[in-house]
């Protein structure tokens, strides 16, 4: 009997609403692997480049369903196109695609994002590489043609992460590529000094590279003329409007030193305001990712860094004062400890109107001795040349910052955030790196992909019951870049109102839905959307009835629903 | 009184080096910390000079100018046993305002500092020191009972001195020590020890009335590297 009503508890227990861990049946069995190097420092690079475990989210089809890209990292390793059946399965639809060559001797793929270059209305796909990145053009049928070279973006670099937004208002994409390491062969250096030259100001990283879209199929590299020239290790770029001046604005993720903020400025050019901003800092910013999480109409930003025993940098919440400064409220808000960070994404899980928090992180989970101490031992070397790979300690079996649980912030109305994680289940202690937030099966409830280093991912389905209503928004640009990338949405219901954007890819190794989305609480209508197009055109509708996914086209003087089933493209 | 002359003598030859540099040196006429230094490199071993030396650094933030200051100054007296600690104590005090892995390197360089001080002088204040010093590594670098045989050694010292309020300090280290790797019942003794020595104590009260996670956090709060060690030794030449 006692047995019985144990199992029934244990019953009870997995069956309750939360996260649903729905990997198995989902149809997803792509498993990433680390890229192993053959080369002399192979032993020390090892630990330093388990990286790649990306994921992607978009309609590619343009079924009404997001579908789903993520990456390998192996030699002769698939990267894999899922397409969502809209019933929580998805089939690899990669074969025939034309897009899974992400990995050979001479290229590792390290991240994807998705995003309209030809403005076309149908998705296309970017993937960082170490080595040569790579453009495919979707040609519609599920077809795409790799278009790298002609498009002059397969600058060999190592590339790490990726955004695109239109800094130039002129319609259409640009590209913005962060690279990791200087733009050294890894698999076959020539030179044994291509590590960081310090753990706190390096400056022999690959900065970032600015490609301008011509608006024929070609892009320009326009880095020096943007002033956006850095030698930083870039690990994660992402975009918003932080003083809602209608122009995007970008901080820059760097690994060993400062993260960089860069207004952007009217005329198509960025200022550096870090100083003012943000402050020098000498963290390892792994993530960047905008959101009003305090509901004050001013988009924030969360940066991950490490925490550990040995070393406690924190984490950086950025609380947007409006004045162009942000004023770091980690502690205060609960967001400062999440292990060695990863990626990490605002989303509102469950529909209360505040954007809650997915942290991802640990970084090699392996044998049990542990790597901080062979570390400790070279930097505390007097006069140490740590650019020279040769004097770093070999990594072997041991582990470093690893096994850490992810956490899931609930954001307690824009005052403080409680990890939920443990009782929903998403606190893995897998490698993670990636986070995509969508909403697969067009629930209204928020689901998430977590893509891990040298392992299986995750498929979160959101189970939640009894959560808030919803709201969500295909935009489609005319005037305005055809995925409405930077587009601001104000959605005013139950007499709050929350700020939403379409971003271009913002989160490490990760890109969410483009879609908006926004819980309302116990509110039956939305009162007000205010859209602000990146063309400047601003639209308004009212009383749009909720729990629906709406779409609106720029100047369309309605909503209209989105009729998922059938693919359009 | 010839002593002071060659302070005052060595601060006019400072002084006018420094004037000669421009107005580009971080150093002024009107700099307070001059005569501090010109202080010290007439007596290098004097403990309170190093120490008045280096709190004025901390108000004005020179820390790296206090590092190369006393990396001269040790130089030019390497027998000097209470330089080299005032020496580590330099890089102690920087860690708070550099980064994780800076710190880490600051930390190294001050231990080594003090067991400079320690192979010249075998002293209680050495001792105490170095044990604290240790206690703030995390688990995984293993240094903690080298912290506690320090303090062992601080304590027999102590023992067999008349009793001085800073020795209060050594029984909360060794219990914090001990409940670091774990010994609660060690370290609750030394800390109930202190306690019948030092019964006003702020410190032992407050680690023996709290337990599980307010106890950790008390004592934790005490090893934070963001916070400021409170470096000054004035307690030593305290009349209590």
């Amino acid at each position: 009997m006692r047995i019985a009503a144990l199992v029934l508890a244990s019953f009870l227990v997995s069956a309750a609403p939360g996260f649903e861990d729905v990997t198995k049946t989902s149809g997803i069995t792509h498993v990433h692997r680390n890229r192993k190097f053959e080369n002399k420092y192979a032993n020390i690079m090892a630990g330093y480049t388990a990286l790649g475990a990306s994921a992607a989210v978009a309609d590619y089809d343009g079924d009404g369903y997001d579908d789903l890209f993520v990456t390998d990292s192996a030699v002769g390793g698939r990267n894999r196109l899922y397409r969502n059946k809209g019933n929580f399965t998805f089939a690899d639809v990669t074969p025939g695609s034309g897009i899974d060559s992400g990995n050979d001797a001479a290229n590792a793929s390290a991240d994807s994002m998705w995003f309209d270059y030809n403005n076309d209305g149908r998705p296309d796909l970017f993937i960082p590489r170490f080595g040569r990145s790579q453009l495919f053009k979707n040609l519609g049928g599920g077809k795409f043609s790799n278009v790298s070279k002609a498009a002059k973006v397969d600058t060999f670099a190592n590339a790490i992460t990726a955004v695109a937004f239109d800094y130039d208002r002129d319609g259409d994409l640009d590209l913005f590529v962060g690279s990791y390491f200087q733009p050294v062969n890894l698999f076959d250096p020539e030179t044994p000094r291509f590590f960081p030259e310090s753990f706190e100001t390096a400056n022999n990283g690959g900065g970032l590279t600015a490609y301008r879209n011509n608006g024929d199929g070609t892009f320009t590299d326009a880095t020096e003329k943007l002033g956006l020239r850095l030698s930083g290790w870039t690990l994660d770029l992402g975009h918003a409007d932080a003083n809602n001046d209608g122009v995007e604005d970008l901080y820059v993720a760097a690994d060993f030193g400062t993260d960089r903020f860069f207004l952007g400025n009217k005329d198509g050019t960025f200022t550096d305001l870090t100083e003012k901003a943000i402050g020098i800092d000498t963290k390892k910013g792994m993530n960047v990712d905008w959101g009003d999480f305090d509901n004050d109409g001013l988009l924030d930003i969360y940066v991950t860094n490490i925490t550990d025993d040995y070393m406690r940098e924190g984490n950086f919440l950025w609380k947007n004062n409006g004045n162009l400064t942000f004023t770091d409220v980690s502690r205060e808000t609960g967001t400062f400890d999440t292990g060695w960070g990863w990626g990490a994404r605002f989303f509102d899980y469950d529909n209360d109107g505040w954007l809650d928090l997915y942290v991802t992180n640990g970084w090699v989970s392996a044998g049990k001795e542990n790597y901080v101490p062979d570390i400790f031992e070279m930097i505390v070397k007097p006069n140490i040349d740590l650019a020279d790979a040769r004097n770093w300690p070999p990594m072997g079996d041991k582990s470093l910052s690893g096994y850490q649980k992810k956490k899931l912030f609930h954001n307690e109305r824009g005052q403080v955030f409680t990890d939920q994680a443990p009782k929903y289940g998403v606190d893995s202690i897998k490698d993670g790196r990636g986070v995509a937030v969508a909403d697969f099966d067009n629930d209204g409830r928020l689901d998430m992909y977590v893509a891990n280093a040298n392992g299986e991912p995750y498929l979160y389905r959101n189970t939640l019951e009894g959560i808030g209503s919803w709201t969500e928004f295909v935009l489609v640009g005319i005037k305005s870049n055809k995925g409405a990338v930077g587009a601001q949405v104000r959605i005013t219901a139950g007499g709050r109102t929350q700020l939403r954007f379409v971003d271009g890819g913002n989160g490490f190794a990760s890109q969410g839905s483009a879609r908006i989305h926004a819980g309302i609480g116990t509110a039956t209508t939305i009162e007000k959307v205010e859209i602000r197009w990146p063309s400047g055109e601003r639209q308004t509708f009212e009383n749009i009835p909720a729990n629906r996914i709406m779409r609106v086209t720029e100047g369309r003087t309605a909503p209209e629903p989105l009729k998922p089933g059938g693919s359009s493209r | 009184m010839r002593g002071m002359l060659r302070v005052a003598a060595l601060a006019c030859a400072v002084t006018i080096a420094i004037q000669t540099t421009g107005s580009t040196g971080h150093a002024s006429v009107q700099d307070p910390l001059v005569a501090l230094e010109a202080a010290l490199q007439a007596a290098p071993d004097d403990i309170k000079a190093g120490n008045d030396y280096r709190m004025a650094v901390i108000k004005a933030s020179q820390y790296d100018r206090a590092i190369a200051f006393f990396e001269k100054l040790t130089t030019a007296h390497p027998g000097a046993s209470n330089a080299h600690l005032n020496y580590g104590f330099a890089y102690v005090d920087k860690i708070p305002a550099a980064g994780a892995i800076t710190q880490v390197i600051l930390a190294n360089n001050a231990l080594g500092e003090f067991t400079k001080s320690l192979d010249l002088k075998k002293s209680w204040i050495a001792y105490y020191t170095r044990g604290n010093s240790y206690l703030f590594w995390p688990r995984i670098f293993d240094r903690t009972q080298r912290g506690i045989d320090d303090l062992t050694e601080a304590l027999k010292i102590q023992q067999a001195e008349p009793k001085r309020a800073i020795h209060a300090r050594v029984y909360v280290a060794l219990g914090d020590g001990y409940w670091k790797i774990g010994k609660l019942a060690e370290a609750t003794r030394f800390w109930k020890e202190g306690l019948a020595a030092f019964p006003d104590h702020a410190g032992l009260q407050g680690r023996l009335s709290t337990e599980g996670d307010a106890q950790q956090k008390l004592i934790e709060a005490n090893y934070d590297p963001a916070k400021r060690v409170d470096t000054s030794l004035a307690d030593l030449w305290s009349t209590r």
